[in-house]
């Protein structure tokens, strides 16, 4: 007889795992099924060159909404957090290093601009108040401002009250983020352009957008949203990588009953009469269940596994409207030695007079701290328009920005006694290349990251022991993200909140009854958050019992 | 002497500070208005610019003019006589055919059927999109925005009341609004035309006069503001018989008649404050007039920086003013020709008895969202655009009365010249704008720069020194999504109301400041009788 479920996940993902653990906990039977042999989708640690563990595609850990890492238990699962102190930018001969140390980042900016130090710290309370304002708004499904229905008006009203009760500078603060560009906004605070340029790197993580596009000061404050352990914009590194953190949810979601299939591909969502019904596999298996919960983005759930006739056609419309456009790609290395950077030598620690004239900040405390934190190749403002421009005419940043970060000097267990493992993030890597593809290409593109580092970190080509690539054409093809875009679909204005992923749709539910979304492509969006997946089986629930 | 001590002194005698002398002249408050030139007008101004040849020197057409203006207009008996154009716009051959966007619907449906057949439907969809959202537009553009910095009862009732009218048109239109706004232009032309020419048409009313280009998010707000009040998608040239001056000349009649005096060779050097609140106005020469209520046609910066001691402004609100963006992209350039050019693809030969029909609208030279956006790129670094985006316009296909019979003049808007150049200045600068805009509309009219028989240039820095533009910006401020509506032109001051007691904006610095629609001077007029009601 065949198997029959209350509720079945499509993909192990996080927020699939999130969406099976909460479903599973309030007693629902629930399947969750992953086409790849390990679970986690984006969110795992593969061991890529013998002995070398990396954080494959998503790299560093702070979304994550605290009350999941509470509810469902996670550090009893495994989870544990190590922190990621501050971010280097290194420069021609110089240097911009902010830690988690307040005063010492303040010698550091101060070093470019006092009056950039002074603004620092009044810039970083801002946020902090700003992200408590934003964060109940992550916590829940958008109220629909089309509908009349008193509920959403209510929350509407509510909304407005709460916004009423803000400080008149933080209300203009907020409507600023919600409009401005990146570039634009931090022009507001500071004048350093290496710190603009830094800062304003958060704007576009994931977007098709430059730093000077208005938009971007939302993703800058989507990033800043992360909290660890109650300290906002604190991120970390998941121990034993990314993949600590979806095996902890799943570690929650089989404890509470769950069960996960591993190499088990729906090729189609079984809809009967605009209901849904149960999923197909690859092997022909058809599983049933009246609910089916897709944290899948909406063109593979919509476009691939449901048949045109089972949905609306201006739906249909809208869905292939929805935007991805990945500009992301990654290179992990497995590295023999650690990078020194010309400005500041891994090895830094002894008298600032050993150090080139220019760049003599502050002694340093230990060897390489610098090196522990995120290393962010972004030196000025229009160092990364231009790796925009790059991208906006089909091609690779000849000069990207990187956001690099080499996890084994917090844990050191990623690679082999003495090596290192580095992940690069850099961006831009357009999905739709102009000249050329992806597979042809990608040598072309990893030389250039590397060109890119080596101009800061000579030594970086003698290290290197083994590297991967990954284009934003490997994230489709692996992990299933169209378009390789690493947030299921950009968090532009215009498909954020009630328009994520499509107007009329933005509560987890689709035209299909009982076929929810649960991934990143729905409120509030993308990053290793998790909140998707918990408010997705929260409107499951509303069903009642099954 | 009512001069000498009027209720009301309005600074600059531009086309929004001359509707708002009308609306409160009518209410019999005679007003006193001072402009620092010759003529009024502001940015609507015609004038000589080669011996014979005369040209509406900086907008070159109005906006939707407000039907209630009009009605002002009509009942003080002054005349505006607007020109009806057949064309839309005109883009000329490229590596696509020349395409021609007609007023008549069906002709242009036609036009496009006939080279983009794919199209021609989707023209009709995006009209009738655009149609059902025509009233709100119209609305929005004379509706004062809700003040977001304080929603107290009264203002979210207003602001419920805006989403109550969105709401009005259906909830597909509603949403469809909501989605569009946000987004660059150029996504929204991509969704509806597969052609690039049309593409580039969408998206060049999205860009104009931004230091933005068609990817930029929120372009597509800037097309909406400027089309959606006519329910179509390429908004008709609007211009009056004897150019831009004509409509200030009538504005300036009807407020005249209606009671407001009008002072021209009067320059506001500053604007005198007292314990907070605006005392009266300070004239070059050392007049000083005493006057409970300022209103200022000026740009922001201008009024508050440049009119206002430092000092007399709330440290918050000197901050946002200072980062208001003010940084112009356009440069304008006229051109006395000594015959109609021949655009590559027009279809009718130039004679000196009729036209080219399809020249009596706008040309634009940038003819797919890849120039646009590329003439865009170098802006952001401070350079003029080798290959840059134009805006041409012959008045005298319709209006022969500016030129000498069987002349043309020929006015472009050329973007991007930014404000701010990182290599040298602008009046270094000034002489390598003209050969550029000869050689880029040389590929496209062959042969014109043999008709040039005079020319005149204005460089960003000519804007904002002859005409009290800041930054050379046509719009009084870049017209961002930060910077639009409810935010314009800071957080805080989107309601006509200044930061000091007795002070108003009127000018194109607030909502909806898309070119020359009257509707700032329209509304400032409506909040300031309605403080003068409440005392």
């Amino acid at each position: 007889m065949a198997e029959s479920y209350d509720v079945i996940v499509i993909g192990a993902g996080h927020n699939g795992l999130v969406n099976a653990a909460y479903l599973a906990r309030a007693g629902r039977k629930v399947l969750v099924l992953e086409s790849r042999p390990v679970v986690g989708g984006a969110a795992v640690t593969e061991e890529i060159v013998p002995g070398f563990r990396f954080s494959v595609y998503s790299y560093v850990v702070s979304l994550l909404r605290p009350e999941i890492i509470r509810e469902l238990r996670l550090a009893e699962h495994g989870l544990e957090i190590l922190p990621l102190d501050g971010t280097f930018t290194p420069l021609d001969g110089n240097y911009l290093w902010r830690t988690d140390d307040h005063s010492r980042t303040r010698r550091e900016i101060a070093r470019f601009s006092p009056a950039d130090a002074e603004s620092y710290e009044e810039f970083g309370r801002a946020m902090v108040r700003i992200c408590r304002f934003v964060r109940p708004l992550l916590d829940a499904a958008p109220p629909d401002p089309a509908s009349l229905a008193p509920a959403d008006l209510e929350r509407l009203l509510w909304l407005a009250r709460r916004f009423q009760a803000l400080e008149r500078d933080d209300k203009r603060l907020l409507l600023q983020l919600l409009t401005a560009s990146a570039a634009d906004f931090l022009d507001g605070w500071f004048e350093t352009d290496v710190l603009k340029a830094t800062m304003a790197a958060s704007g576009i993580i994931g977007t098709f957008l430059g730093i000077r596009s208005p938009g971007t000061a939302y993703v800058l404050l989507h990033h800043y949203m992360g909290e660890i352990d109650g300290t906002f914009r604190a991120w970390g590194f998941s121990r034993d990588g990314t993949g600590g953190v979806t095996r902890a949810i799943a570690g929650a979601a089989c404890e509470a009953g769950a069960r996960i299939r591993t190499e088990a591909r729906v090729v189609r969502i079984l809809a009967r009469g605009g209901r849904a019904a149960g999923v197909a596999l690859e092997s022909g298996e058809e599983i049933r269940a009246p609910v089916v919960s897709s944290s899948l983005d909406p063109r593979q759930t919509f476009l691939r596994l449901l048949e045109p006739g089972d949905l609306p056609p201006q739906f249909l419309d809208e869905v292939r409207r929805y935007k991805f456009r990945g500009s992301s790609g990654k290179l992990n290395l497995a590295l023999d030695g650690l990078p020194e950077f010309t400005c500041l030598p891994a090895t830094a620690g002894g008298p600032a007079a050993a150090r080139p004239e220019r760049c003599r900040g502050p002694a340093e405390p230990g060897a390489g701290r610098h090196l522990r934190g995120a290393i962010s190749i972004s030196p000025g403002v229009d160092y990364m328009e231009r790796a925009y421009d790059d991208a906006k005419y089909g091609r690779f940043s000849r000069r990207p920005y990187i956001d690099v970060v080499i996890p084994t000097l917090t844990d050191p267990q990623l690679a082999p006694p003495g090596k290192h493992v580095m992940s690069c993030f850099v961006q831009y890597a357009p999905y739709a290349l102009r000249d050329g593809d992806w597979d042809s290409r990608r040598d072309e593109f990893a030389d250039t990251v590397i060109d890119t580092l080596a101009e800061y970190a000579p030594n970086i080509r003698s290290i290197i022991a083994g590297r991967q690539v990954i284009t934003p054409l490997d994230i489709e093809r692996a992990v299933g993200m169209s378009e390789g875009n690493i947030f299921q679909g950009e968090l532009s204005p215009e498909q954020l909140f009630f328009l994520r992923p499509v107007a009329g749709w933005a509560r987890y539910r689709t035209p299909v009854r009982g076929l929810y979304l649960c991934g990143s492509a729905a409120h509030p969006g993308g990053g290793i958050m998790g909140a998707p997946g918990r408010l997705a089986a929260r409107e499951i629930l509303k069903r009642g019992p099954l | 002497m009512t001069t000498k001590n009027p209720r009301i002194v309005i600074i600059g005698a531009g086309i929004n500070s001359l509707v708002a002398a009308l609306v409160l002249a009518r209410k019999g408050l005679v007003p006193v208005v001072f402009e620092r030139g010759a003529a009024v007008g502001g940015v609507a101004v015609t004038e000589e610019f080669h011996p014979g040849f005369r040209a509406s020197m900086v907008a070159p057409m109005a906006g939707p003019i407000a039907p209630a203006v009009l009605a002002a207009l009509e009942a003080a008996g002054q005349r505006v006589d607007w020109l009806e154009s057949p064309a839309r716009l005109f883009l000329p051959e490229t590596g696509n055919p020349a395409l021609a966007l007609w007023t008549d619907p069906g002709a242009c449906a036609a036009a496009i059927e006939k080279i983009f057949p794919a199209d021609a439907g989707r023209y009709r969809d995006l009209r009738a999109a655009l149609a059902a959202t025509r009233g709100f537009f119209r609305d929005l553009l004379v509706t004062t925005p809700p003040a977001v910095d304080d929603l107290r009862s009264a203002e979210l009732l207003r602001a419920a009341r805006l989403g109550f009218r969105l709401r009005r048109l259906g909830k597909r239109t509603m949403v469809r609004v909501l989605r569009w706004l946000p987004m660059p232009v150029a996504d929204l032309a991509e969704e509806w035309f597969a052609a690039e020419p049309l593409r580039a048409a969408v998206a060049a009313r999205g860009i104009f006069a931004a230091t933005m280009g068609p990817r930029s998010p929120g372009t597509s707000a800037r097309l909406l503001l400027q089309v959606a009040p006519w329910g179509e998608p390429f908004a008709p040239p609007v211009v009056p018989r004897g150019g831009m001056g004509a409509l200030a000349a009538a504005v300036a009649g009807a407020a005249r008649v209606a009671g407001a005096q009008i002072r021209t060779g009067a320059e506001v050097e500053k604007i005198v404050v007292k314990d907070g609140r605006v005392a009266g106005v300070a004239l070059a020469g050392g007049e000083e007039i005493r006057c409970p209520v300022v209103v200022s046609g000026a740009d922001p910066a201008r009024t508050l920086v440049g009119l206002i001691d430092p000092g007399q402004l709330p440290p918050s609100v000197a901050h946002q003013v200072r980062h208001y963006r003010t940084a112009g992209s356009v440069a304008r350039v006229h051109l006395a020709l000594d015959a109609l050019p021949r655009f590559r693809g027009a279809t009718a030969p130039s004679s000196t008895a009729g036209a080219a029909a399809e020249l009596a609208g706008r040309i634009q030279i940038g003819c797919s969202i890849e120039a646009l956006e590329g003439a865009f790129d170098a802006a952001k670094y401070g350079a003029v655009s080798a290959e840059p985006f134009l805006e041409a316009t012959i008045p005298t296909v319709l209006d022969p009365s500016l030129a000498p019979a069987g002349k043309h003049v020929l006015s472009v808007w050329m973007q991007f010249a930014p404000y701010r150049l990182r290599e040298g200045n602008w009046s270094a600068r000034a002489g390598s704008l003209l050969p550029l805009i000869l050689a880029t509309l040389e590929a496209y009219a062959p042969g014109i720069s043999g008709l040039v028989l005079g020319s005149r240039v204005l460089t960003p820095a000519d804007l904002e020194q002859t005409y009290a533009l800041t930054g050379g910006h046509i719009f009084h401020g870049e017209l961002a999504m930060d910077q639009m509506f409810a935010l314009r032109p800071v957080f805080g001051m989107a309601r006509y109301r200044g930061p000091l007691a007795g002070l108003y904006l009127c000018g194109a610095g607030t909502h909806p400041g898309i070119g020359v629609t009257g509707a700032s001077g329209w509304n400032a007029a409506r909040e300031i009788l309605e403080d003068l009601r409440a005392g």
